[in-house]
């Protein structure tokens, strides 16, 4: 198992998210002798310039990351973010991101064993299972992935995830460690759900309420952190032992919603989504139906796993 | 008729019984929640609201109450009736009656799990989607399971079927393998003639992706009176694997089923007539 005091550099891909800033401050400020290299095909914004973080603003391709990899001896990967931004994109648009995508993890992830690398941590999410009426609670990590069987837009997770995953068995000389958390939110995390829940008059189901997981940003920085000194190297759904119903998420968020029934929910907001509602469709499906994940791997693993965040805390001061 | 219905509503469980009741239950949810989507709150309420059903409509008679102990168990019982109202009357009797009170877990079917507002209400107050997994996840945490091996079947039976046990699934007895738990076993008498007179058009409503679509002349049930026959819990044979062999496990699983047509036999000879009291 790596100690941060043992680590020297660290590679954090998807260095442009809210997420990745917040690991690359949480590092810098606990083990500044540690040389950071962030990458983003976005712009990189908002970031003051310290001597040890260093950030590359490139296309994600097979030579650009060789070169990196070279200059840099990566004692650890964080793979936050994606390779091919799918969004919304038209079917043509997507495959082609799709490809990208898949191509983009299998490079990076060949290049580690080359480059030695001893730990790699990739950022999944919950949302690989798919929201499905018929899902059981406590989804644990050997249920089969079925989100891009509803929505394709997230295929590109769930081949992210799946590619790891075989990836990881294949090399067991590189610590591989997937994480899929539950809803990440904070003050920080732009992402679908923390939209959602920001969100005034957004709708919510008038005939179902179904119970959502929340993990507050700063409660998964420390679990990004144990990935790489605490857990051994496996895949691991991340939340806590709360939940919340969905009204109730949005009550304590404190802005106003619209009931509409279930039957409506879809094609209301496909409806709406330029005007009043921008939410994407598979979200819909994670509002709809429940998918409450088992965090009992994680949690012996990890031992005396805690939380400092409540989700009522959390979603109060979102 | 507004005089009969206000006092048909007004009629509430014992004051003591119930404090009784709330002062348990909250003792056993102390978060007043689950992530099944219990709301202790609303099932709380739902039994005051649903007590002069239980009581007064179906005079719910229980029998053998006093062999369940403070301990979780797998229950099982017959599916009569075309609409889950046992399930309903069983959770109730082990709300109300049994002591200490609690909350059965009612394993439901996913075409129930899916209903507008009822769904999110047999949820809020104790049902679950029957998934093994969430099966064995409830026993972990030590809640009583209600499961009708039946399953579908049970419920939707013709009139010529009355009584009649259909085939049992098996897996409710692995379930109880895995987790240790005793399987009780309890037969409902009366909730076949809630709807007496039915006709299942299987095939329409195959076509139609129902899960049942029965023809009865009346909608709403009739106040058919009720016995709840309590039987012995079954300890499990240790030895046995609940991975073992369909063959190993059906002869217990048809052993269960035979104590229970015995038990509804017995029970049918002491049913009471439609319009009787409580006590005969």
């Amino acid at each position: 198992m790596l100690e941060f005091e043992n680590i020297n550099s660290i590679l954090i891909v998807g260095a442009a998210g809210n997420l990745a800033k917040l690991l690359t401050e949480k590092i810098q400020g606990q083990y500044p002798h540690i040389k950071i290299t962030g990458v983003d095909s976005r712009k990189i914004s908002k970031l003051s310039p310290r001597e040890n973080i260093h950030y590359i603003n490139m296309e994600y391709t097979r030579g650009n990351f060789e070169k990196i990899f070279r200059e840099n001896s990566f004692d650890c990967v964080y793979l936050l973010g994606r390779f091919a931004h799918i969004g919304l994109s038209p079917l043509k648009s997507l495959i082609n991101q799709l490809g990208s995508q898949i191509s983009g993890i299998k490079n990076l992830l060949d290049l580690c064993p080359k480059f030695k690398v001893k730990k790699i941590i990739v950022l999944s999410s919950y949302h690989v299972y798919g929201a499905f009426s018929d899902n059981p609670h406590f989804i644990n990590e050997e249920t089969p992935l079925k989100a891009d069987l509803a929505h394709p837009e997230v295929r590109d997770v769930v081949e992210m995830d799946k590619i790891a995953a075989i990836w990881k068995n294949s090399h067991p000389e590189v610590e591989t460690t997937i994480l899929r958390p539950c809803n990440l939110i904070g003050p920080r995390i732009q992402n679908a759900i923390t939209k959602y829940l920001r969100l005034k008059n957004a709708p919510v189901p008038i005939d179902y309420n179904p119970n959502i997981q929340f993990i507050h940003e700063l409660d998964f920085l420390d679990i990004l952190m144990m990935a790489v000194t605490k857990l051994p190297p496996d895949i691991y759904n991340v939340a806590s032992d709360e939940f919340i119903s969905l009204r109730e998420a949005k009550k304590l968020v404190g802005l106003p919603t619209i009931p509409i029934p279930l039957f409506l929910f879809m094609p209301a907001t496909k409806f709406l989504k330029k005007t009043l509602w921008s939410i994407p469709d598979y979200l819909v499906d994670y509002i709809k139906f429940p998918c409450i994940i088992d965090n009992s791997k994680l949690k012996k693993a990890a031992g005396d796993l805690s939380f400092k965040h409540s989700i009522r805390e959390s979603l109060k001061n979102l | 008729m507004i005089e009969y219905l206000e006092n048909f509503f007004s009629i509430k469980p014992p004051e003591a019984k119930l404090e009784e009741i709330i002062f348990e239950l909250n003792r056993r949810y102390p978060e007043g929640k689950d992530p099944w989507g219990l709301d202790l709150k609303i099932a709380k309420k739902s039994l005051q609201i649903l007590y002069p059903f239980y009581s007064n409509y179906f005079k719910v008679r229980i029998f053998g109450e006093e062999k369940i102990k403070d301990k979780p168990y797998m229950i099982i019982s017959n599916h009569s009736g075309q609409v889950a109202i046992d399930a309903l009357l069983i959770s109730m009797a082990f709300s109300l009656e049994i002591s200490p009170s609690r909350l059965l877990r009612p394993m439901v079917d996913r075409f129930v799990v899916g209903l507008p507002f009822f769904g999110e209400w047999s949820a809020q107050t104790g049902a679950v989607l029957g998934d093994r997994q969430n099966c064995m996840k409830l026993m972990e945490k030590k809640e009583s399971i209600l499961v009708f091996p039946e399953g579908l079947k049970g419920i939707t039976k013709n009139t010529s079927e009355f009584y009649k046990l259909q085939e049992f699934t098996d897996g409710f007895y692995r379930l109880a393998l895995s987790s240790g738990y005793e399987i009780v076993p309890i037969t409902l008498i009366g909730c076949e003639e809630f709807f007496p007179f039915v006709y299942h058009l299987k095939s329409l409503a195959k076509s139609l992706g129902l899960p049942a679509l029965p023809l009865m002349p009346n909608l709403f049930p009739l106040p058919s009176p009720v016995d709840i026959y309590i039987g012995d819990p079954i300890s499990l044979p240790k030895n046995l694997s609940p991975d073992a062999p369909d063959k190993e496990i059906k002869i217990h699983v048809n052993e269960i089923k035979r104590k229970m047509a015995s038990m509804i036999k017995k029970g049918l000879k002491n049913q009471r007539t439609f319009w009787s009291n409580k006590g005969n």
